[in-house]
């Protein structure tokens, strides 16, 4: 696979001695430089990508072009979109509309991003240990795994943020620690696809330590199907995030997307604008991301590198 | 056979023990009780009755020995009684679970059929129109948010095309029975059926589309093309059975999310099933009821995994081998 | 102005309602309501069971009153009306009540209601119901006859009359309730429960609905005059809505939302009146804690409320459609007095008050930081004010932070443990004030549990004023010491009175006797009919 790779060296390229009577390989491109442009070459990937600059650059630089309070009553209630001092309209308590879409973005971002990123790394360390060691440690992990996975993850999550009051710190560990799962267990079959592999070998026979060659040998190279799966889970937190806000279990006190939703849900009949627009905000972001995430599967599957 | 069987079995059963006891200390050692709920629904309460209310929900006792107690309650089938409306939990969940039961299968059903279909149909043209239409469409049906969907929907046929209701199973004056109340019944599950479907309909239809191109790429379908239409026809089915499995291993495991979808979609339109009782459960703090729906929907998983496991061993020879 | 012109169409609606209710109320000659129908009335609340003798609140209070008769109901005007008992003598040392019960009354299962099942039923509420002051100094019922029933306390109680009202005292058969087995989790309480009332359950789905059928052996001929009467339990206010507009549901009570109420006094097809809760006595507040520093300083509490805007509040907040409330008991009480300490808007002499007080502000404007908790679930009422606190005290320098609680036994866990520093409020007066007033200002009501005196007031003067008020039969003197009460209160202020909670009853136009008496929707609706 990579071990005929005569390029200098990159997180992509295991260090490894070539044996000695491994051919010339032909000149072959980088696989990262490969995959970039593969990625670059997909049309709905760079639509992923400007979408998700265009949100990520209003929940940035939002706050400071147009500073507000989200929560404030700015204007009449109900007042429908389009209108002279309320672009998207009000909801029933007069909260401007747009506000809360410029400032409810950075609690739904940080929320699905951090939130993704626990479960990630908690789904790498668990899925690592349990394809490299195998056997007891396997069984042992597997289990874990399997309860997590039977745990109902919606009602478990409302559950913990209920029962430790709402709020951003809640909420993130709640959706991180039952969203691991799938990581998991794709990041064990990788591990367990490396483990008997000569390269990895050779490392133990020279005397690596386990972890060196966990972290630094073989993950560089599991990484591409593992980054994949991070994007998407960073699109199924900010769902999650959103869904709990909408059931009022997010942090009341900070503005974001869902939350919007759920505290308009009852006065929808005569503010449909205060609903559809949050919710747009987060299909476009959900969206974005998952198209990045497409573009990455496709750019970094080798399967369909080889058609 | 058997005693695999039986092995599973028995892992499953320690897995919903561990989720059931895991929720119990979880609940019971988190402030706020669900004494005070009922105060509150009371208009206020006397601290003696909060007490002796208090005792006879054993809440006063010891959290190994509530544990304790209410495991042994469990083995036994006793689930125990809501706080909140002293109605046995057995009771309250059996009532409930049609009408998850009914919303679910409909969903995964719909999405299931239309989705094949459209994924295999797109599969003779991997490029033309429709598939271009279902990589759309699977987008949508993941990144759009399930209950701002059933909101928008709600806010379409309650205003705009009052064709449909948008709340209840059933009319509110109903008096039940007969044709009338299963088409009443129908009626009103069309939106919130639609609603939970899309998620599905998008992955199935990806899926089916997917696997049936691997399949159809594969050498044996290019030898049979060659050979003729007969055998064309014969090995088209072969190939639609194969490209099923991943199609079919995803439906057993969606079941995992399944109470997700049905509190969300449920609070949306009022629907009387599981995921409503179990999100005013939390609210209420109604422990009971909270285990209870956790013990259920666990329960589910578990077997739904095991004849997930089952039916895909059996159908693919190749993995029964192994 | 649209919403002054639906307050004015609202009084006008309710005035014509009362006075066609009143020319219906009148015997032989007046025009015969119509009998026939299913009322369908629609509620966010789930009840847990419908045996109001051991459960308060308003949930039960509907489908109980239904159910169940009481000794007494009221008009709108306070007036005790016969019900079960056909007439009644309070002593004139107010130690005891003779009730003299109607012959014919039945339960629904065909069995005579006597003075035992009352004696029981007393007894049972005393020892069962959440509210302890009701019956808290009766000793014991004598029942000298079948239909005679006197309630015997050991001191003067006239708070007695009122707690014979149908949602407080509903009377259960001894032979089906006398059991022995608890009554607060009895198994008739729900689907098969017995009572006298109008109306007899016939089906029973908790969070869902309440069937109920009209008793033909009522004691009251030729009503109730509705068929079936059920409640629909729907949690989302805004299919609610769509159900009563569309007319499913014929009748909404407890309606308060500003945007709600708007909808529907533009309806031409739906009435809407705000009589009927005059007996509940909802109140809107803002409570301090006096332990805290330094709220426990009365000059910062009067500082804080001569910064309130209430007329805001009312009008901008709440759409015009609550009033403004300035003490403790409110203004529909015939215990109620105008005399009340008020705290006109002044920002800057609120800030002067500050700075007198010793709290000057700081480099950035701050003097001092608060918390502020609401009860979740009544945005329009409860959350909305704290935010509009939060700007408005940041005007007189003092930072504001609002806690928001998941649901409610997150926010009674603060108030009962006294964790806070001001919280908003929503308490009812239920009647008689020694029900549902006195507990929020006796200093021996101190208490770990929401809705006693969880502001931590101590006034011996206060303590004296309320142990009259609740021992004097003579209503004048009562109403003079509840008068100084309510000023010694608002001067002090360990709470304060934003508005009343605007419920209203939202109805079909088709129907007739929509409930306005003193009670509202928590009485028996056996006089309602379709037109």
């Amino acid at each position: 696979m990579n071990m005929t790779a005569t390029l200098p060296a990159a997180a992509a390229a295991p260090r490894v001695r070539p044996p000695p009577e491994a051919p010339k390989a032909p000149k072959v491109e980088h696989p990262t430089v490969e995959a970039m442009r593969m990625f670059l070459r997909n049309p709905s990937a760079i639509a992923g990508m400007a979408m998700l600059a265009i949100v990520l650059a209003v929940a940035i630089a939002g706050p400071w072009i147009h500073p507000a309070d989200p929560f404030e009553i700015r204007t009449a209630p109900l007042t429908p979109p389009f209108s002279e001092d309320a672009w998207l309209g009000s909801d029933y308590l007069g909260r401007d509309v747009l506000t809360t879409l410029i400032y409810g973005g950075r609690a739904t971002l940080l929320v699905g991003a951090v939130a993704a990123l626990l479960s990630v790394l908690i789904g790498i360390t668990l899925g690592a240990f349990s394809g490299y060691y195998g056997g007891r440690v396997d069984g042992a992990l597997m289990r874990v795994t399997e309860f997590f996975q039977v745990l109902p993850a919606l009602l478990f999550a409302m559950v913990v943020v209920t029962l430790f009051s709402p709020s951003l710190v809640t909420v993130t560990l709640a959706i991180g620690i039952v969203s691991w799962t799938g990581t998991a267990r794709l990041t064990r079959a990788e591990y367990m696809k490396y483990r008997g592999m000569e390269f990895v070998r050779a490392e133990r026979a020279i005397g690596a330590r386990d972890a060196r060659i966990i972290w630094k040998v073989i993950l560089p190279n599991a990484l591409p199907p593992l980054v994949v799966s991070a994007t998407l889970a960073v699109g199924a937190a900010i769902l999650f995030e959103a869904g709990l806000s909408f059931l009022g279990l997010g942090d009341p006190n900070q503005m974001s997307w869902g939350l919007m939703i759920g505290s308009s849900r009852q006065y929808v009949l005569s503010c449909w604008w205060a609903v559809a627009f949050p919710g747009a905000a987060i299909f476009v972001t959900v969206l974005a991301v998952s198209l990045i995430g497409d573009g990455l599967n496709d750019a970094l599957n080798p399967k369909l590198r080889e058609r | 056979m058997l005693r695999y069987l039986a092995s599973r079995l028995l892992q499953g059963l320690g897995l919903v023990m561990a989720v059931v006891i895991l929720n119990f200390v979880l609940v019971h050692a988190a402030p706020g009780d669900p004494v005070e709920t009922i105060a509150g629904a009371s208009g206020g309460m006397s601290p003696e009755l909060m007490a002796q209310l208090r005792t006879q929900y054993g809440l006063d006792r010891p959290l190994p020995v509530q544990l304790g107690v209410y495991l042994g309650k469990v083995l036994q089938g006793d689930l125990g009684y809501s706080y909140f409306f002293n109605m046995p939990v057995t009771a309250m969940i059996a009532e409930r679970v049609p009408a998850t039961l009914l919303l679910v299968l409909s969903a995964v059903l719909f999405a299931f059929l239309v989705g094949t279909a459209l994924g295999v149909l797109s599969s003779r043209k991997p490029n033309g129109m429709l598939s271009q239409f279902i990589t759309v469409l699977s987008m949508v049906g993941f990144a759009a948010p399930v209950f701002w969907v059933g909101i928008m929907l709600v806010i379409l046929f309650a205003s705009v095309l009052p064709i449909l209701p948008v709340a209840g199973m059933r009319a509110i004056d109903s008096t039940g029975g007969g044709i009338a109340d299963v088409l009443d019944v129908l009626h009103h599950l069309v939106l919130p059926a639609l609603t939970l479907s899309l998620v599905y309909l998008a992955q199935y239809s990806r899926l089916a589309r997917s696997s049936m191109l691997d399949v159809l790429g594969s050498d044996f379908i290019r030898t049979a093309r060659a050979k003729g239409l007969a055998d064309r026809i014969v090995l088209y089915k072969h190939a639609l059975r194969n490209a099923l499995l991943p199609v079919v291993t995803v439906l057993g495991l969606q079941f995992g999310n399944v109470l997700a979808g049905a509190i969300l979609v449920e609070t949306v339109f009022n629907w009387p099933g599981l995921g409503r009782l179990a999100f005013d459960s939390v609210l209420r703090r109604d422990y009971p009821t909270i285990l209870g729906v956790l013990l259920f929907s666990s329960i589910v998983v578990v077997v739904m995994n095991q004849l997930t496991d089952l039916c895909y061993r059996l159908i693919d020879p190749r993995i029964k081998a192994a | 102005m649209p919403h002054l012109r639906s307050t004015r169409r609202a009084a006008l609606l309710s005035a014509a309602l009362l006075s066609a209710s009143a020319l219906l109320s009148l015997p032989a000659g007046a025009q015969e309501p119509k009998r026939g129908g299913t009322l369908v009335i629609g509620s966010t609340q789930t009840p847990r069971h419908l045996n109001g003798a051991v459960q308060s609140g308003i949930a039960t209070a509907m489908p109980s009153t239904q159910l169940f008769a009481s000794p007494l109901r009221f008009d709108d005007k306070w007036n005790p009306q016969p019900y079960l008992a056909e007439s009644w003598k309070l002593a004139d040392d107010g130690k005891s009540l003779t009730l003299n019960l109607r012959k014919n009354a039945v339960f629904h299962d065909g069995k005579p209601v006597t003075s035992e099942d009352v004696a029981f039923s007393i007894m049972a509420i005393k020892a069962n119901h959440p509210f302890t002051t009701m019956l808290g100094p009766v000793e014991k019922v004598d029942t000298p006859d079948a239909h005679t029933a006197i309630i015997r306390m050991s001191t003067p109680h006239p708070a007695i009359v009122l707690a014979m009202s149908p949602a407080l005292a509903p009377i259960l058969p001894k032979h089906i309730y006398g059991d022995g087995q608890d009554l607060k989790s009895h198994p008739r309480n729900g689907a098969d429960a017995v009572g006298s009332g109008p109306f007899r359950v016939t089906e029973f789905k908790p969070s869902q609905r309440i069937v109920m059928e009209r008793f033909d052996q009522f004691f009251l001929p030729g009503k109730p005059y509705l068929d079936k009467l059920i409640m629909n339990i729907t949690p989302d206010a805004a299919s609610l809505m769509l159900s009563l507009e569309r007319g499913e549901v014929q009748m909404q009570p407890f309606v308060t939302v500003p945007t709600d109420l708007r909808r529907l006094a533009d309806n031409p097809r739906v009435s809407l009146t705000p009589k009927g809760y005059e007996g509940i006595g909802a109140l809107n507040w803002l409570a301090f804690n006096l332990t805290k520093k330094p709220l426990s300083d009365v000059a910062v509490r009067k500082a804080i409320a001569t910064a309130i805007d209430k007329n805001f509040i009312t009008k901008a907040l709440m759409g015009g459609f609550a009033a403004v409330a300035d003490g403790p008991i409110v203004a529909g009480s015939p215990f109620a007095t105008p005399d009340l300490v008020r705290y006109p808007l002044d920002l800057k002499k609120a800030a002067e008050m500050l700075d007198a007080a010793g709290y000057k502000a700081g480099a950035n404007g701050e003097r001092f930081k608060l918390t502020i908790d609401y009860l979740p679930g009544a945005d329009a009422q409860q959350k909305n004010v704290a935010e509009y606190l939060r700007g408005q005290l940041k005007k007189v320098g003092i930072t504001v932070e609002v806690r928001a609680s998941a649901d409610f036994p997150a926010w009674a866990k603060r108030l009962a443990s006294h964790d806070f520093d001001m919280s908003m409020d929503t308490v009812f007066n239920w009647g008689d004030p020694v029900i549902g007033v006195h507990r929020t200002y006796l200093s021996t009501n101190i208490k770990p549990i929401v809705w006693t005196n969880t502001q931590s007031y101590s006034n011996p003067k206060v303590d004296e004023l309320l142990d009259a008020a609740g021992s004097v039969v003579d209503a004048t003197q009562r109403k003079a010491h509840y008068a100084a009460f309510e000023k010694i209160v608002t001067d002090e202020l360990p709470i304060v009175f934003i508005n009343q909670v605007p419920y209203h009853t939202a109805a079909s136009k088709s129907l007739g006797n929509v409930p306005t008496t003193i009670w509202g929707p928590m009485s028996p609706l056996d006089e309602v009919y379709f037109k």
